[in-house]
């Protein structure tokens, strides 16, 4: 008697968590299993009929349904921002750490802000406040400046280009703090030593600091790669919302799945699609946790 | 390195000048869109429409925020956000704390096998399955009520708060239960008078956090709320800046200046805890 209720306890703490997690988590990734083998769309709303694996051959095997171009965009998406992002940062951090810089703190501050922010009031803030050819910014600085005005949402490449910037501006102040504490983690008499040795600025980085900050950064690189391929907002909000298009076409995996299921109505379709990102998810996590475990240290 | 002392000081001084004047520039770009939106939101209705690049207000009014606070549904907006920030609140963590402390404390079979499922429905981004959640809903009929909207909050976050909670849990010494154990105290009483008084930073921040989220979440709100009046500050954000922006933009940026002013303080509040609790609840395990 005992003995059996104690086996049962933790599942009874567990219960309205899991019942929770169950119905709003677990249930609909099935859900959306099954819907990727149907072909429900907005005709189909109640009488749709299972397909098998029609919607997967539809998304991944031609090319013109436009799946693979998206996954294509989003893997450039991802490491362009990564690249910069980390390249930046680590560029930034390293300057504040210079000794005798005294307003280190208020230009931390500072720069945090971004972070601060509310996602999609900073996206919104751009499109119209920066981006915008009436009332935005940037436009406004090229008129008084001789130019012609720039309709930067409105093409792909442009539009890539506004949805990077953006992207950097939201996300490297998360990157510089990490660096930073990271930075600060590094042993000094490390460089003193090098310095007696001779070593200039740039051995310096390339033998001691980068070095050190390998396993301490990992998993924020990992992490933000992560949000980085999951982005969504960004693309959203600047081109493609409800009434506004901007006329760009960029699409990644995932708006090209949330523009299949709200706006094109192929929720089959969309369903494929998400199963299949959520594969890529998994394989990629699973990729980089056997990556940091071989690196060592890292649990 | 074997200059005068002298001569390498001012070459130090010159440096840390330039480098002073490369971190004002930064700083400038990291504040330029927001102070932009600040510019905005106190200038007249006519700043956001001039061509000209003027610095400076012409003149300085507060008749933006008057006019979004009295003749937009601001106020129900923000009882709204309130209302699902708070029932999320109460939802996740009520369930995510008694999780957390059972991943913590108990040994029993399935516990890595729950985790690391766990670890993997988290990887899912909920936008995916937002058509799946929306089609039930309807079945259901709650699209357009707060109740559905808390659910579907408290899902996604109930996840993250039991791994973040669970980490700190696994930080107090098991002896301080033991001993109350010995003094006859139940398991929920346990909880009650002893860990949540003991864990109360890691619950704080955690509950920060969910606040936070729901605080800035959009797409659900747009999606899942069809009526005017049910909508959240993101929500009514949102449509203020769709609709026809060149009479609404002045109005907007004092509402984002609005919404985000919370959220600024409690973030510089928090920060110390953002930071480390970012990387505990993302890394560990």
């Amino acid at each position: 008697m005992n003995h059996s209720k104690k086996k049962f306890t933790p599942w009874l703490y567990h219960l309205p968590a899991f019942i929770l997690i169950g119905v709003i988590v677990l249930f609909p990734i099935l859900y959306t299993g099954y819907i990727s083998l149907t072909n429900m769309n907005l005709y189909h709303w109640q009488d749709y009929t299972l397909v098998g694996a029609d919607n997967y051959v539809r998304a991944l095997g031609k090319i013109d349904s436009g799946f693979l171009t998206a996954l294509w965009n989003t893997v450039v998406w991802t490491v362009v921002n990564m690249v910069l992002d980390v390249g930046i940062a680590y560029i930034l951090a390293v300057g504040l750490n210079v000794e005798g810089l005294r307003a280190r703190r208020l230009y931390k501050t500072l720069i945090i802000f971004p972070w601060a922010m509310p996602a999609y009031v900073s996206i919104l803030a751009w499109r119209v406040g920066m981006y915008n050819t009436e009332f935005g910014l940037l436009n406004k600085v090229l008129v008084a400046l001789g130019f012609e005005k720039v309709d930067f949402l409105s093409r792909n490449i442009p539009a890539f280009l506004s949805c990077m910037v953006l992207n950097l501006w939201m996300s490297l102040p998360y990157m510089i703090v990490m660096f930073d504490g990271a930075l600060q983690s590094i042993d000094r008499s490390m460089y003193e030593s090098a310095v007696l040795d001779g070593a200039g600025a740039w051995q310096r980085n390339v033998y001691i600091t980068i070095p050190s900050l390998r396993r301490v950064m990992a998993p924020v690189v990992i992490m933000t790669t992560f949000t980085t391929f999951k982005q969504f907002d960004i693309v959203y909000l600047l081109t493609m919302q409800k009434g506004s298009v901007s006329g760009s076409t960029l699409q990644t995996i995932i708006t090209y799945a949330h523009q299949n299921a709200f706006v094109s109505n192929n929720y089959g379709l969309s369903s494929a699609v998400s199963v299949v990102i959520f594969v890529l998810i998994i394989i990629f996590s699973m990729w980089t946790n056997r990556a940091v475990k071989s690196e060592g240290g890292l649990v | 390195m074997k200059n005068k002392p002298g001569a390498w000081s001012l070459k130090r001084r010159v440096r840390l000048v330039c480098l002073n004047l490369f971190y004002i520039c930064i700083c400038f770009l990291a504040l330029v869109p927001i102070l932009y939106v600040l510019l905005l939101s106190v200038s007249g209705g006519g700043g956001a429409l001039k061509t000209g690049l003027s610095i400076l207000p012409e003149k300085f009014t507060l008749d933006n925020y008057r006019r979004i606070i009295v003749e937009e549904p601001f106020l129900r907006w923000l009882m709204n956000s309130v209302a699902l920030s708070v029932g999320t609140m109460v939802v996740a963590m009520g369930t995510s704390v008694l999780s957390a402390y059972a991943f913590s404390r108990f040994r029993f079979a399935g516990k890595q096998a729950s985790m690391q499922m766990l670890l993997l429905l988290n990887a899912f981004p909920q936008i995916l399955s937002m058509f799946a959640i929306f089609r039930l809903f309807r079945l259901m009929n709650l699209l357009d009520s707060h109740a559905g909207l808390i659910f579907v909050y408290a899902g996604s976050m109930c996840i993250f708060s039991i791994w973040n909670m669970k980490g700190y849990f696994d930080s107090i010494p098991i002896e301080i239960e033991e001993a109350s154990r010995i003094d006859g105290a139940g398991n929920l009483q346990l909880i009650v008078r002893i860990i949540l008084p003991l864990a109360r930073p890691a619950i704080i921040v955690t509950a920060v956090m969910v606040l936070i989220f729901v605080w800035n979440e959009y797409l659900f709100a747009t999606t899942f709320m069809l009526k005017e009046e049910s909508y959240t500050l993101a929500g009514g954000l949102y449509q203020l800046q769709a609709n026809d922006y060149s009479r609404s933009w002045p109005l907007f940026s004092a509402a984002a200046i609005l919404v985000s002013v919370p959220i600024l303080i409690i973030f510089f509040c928090f920060q110390k805890y953002m930071v480390s609790g970012l990387t505990a609840g993302g890394v560990k395990g």
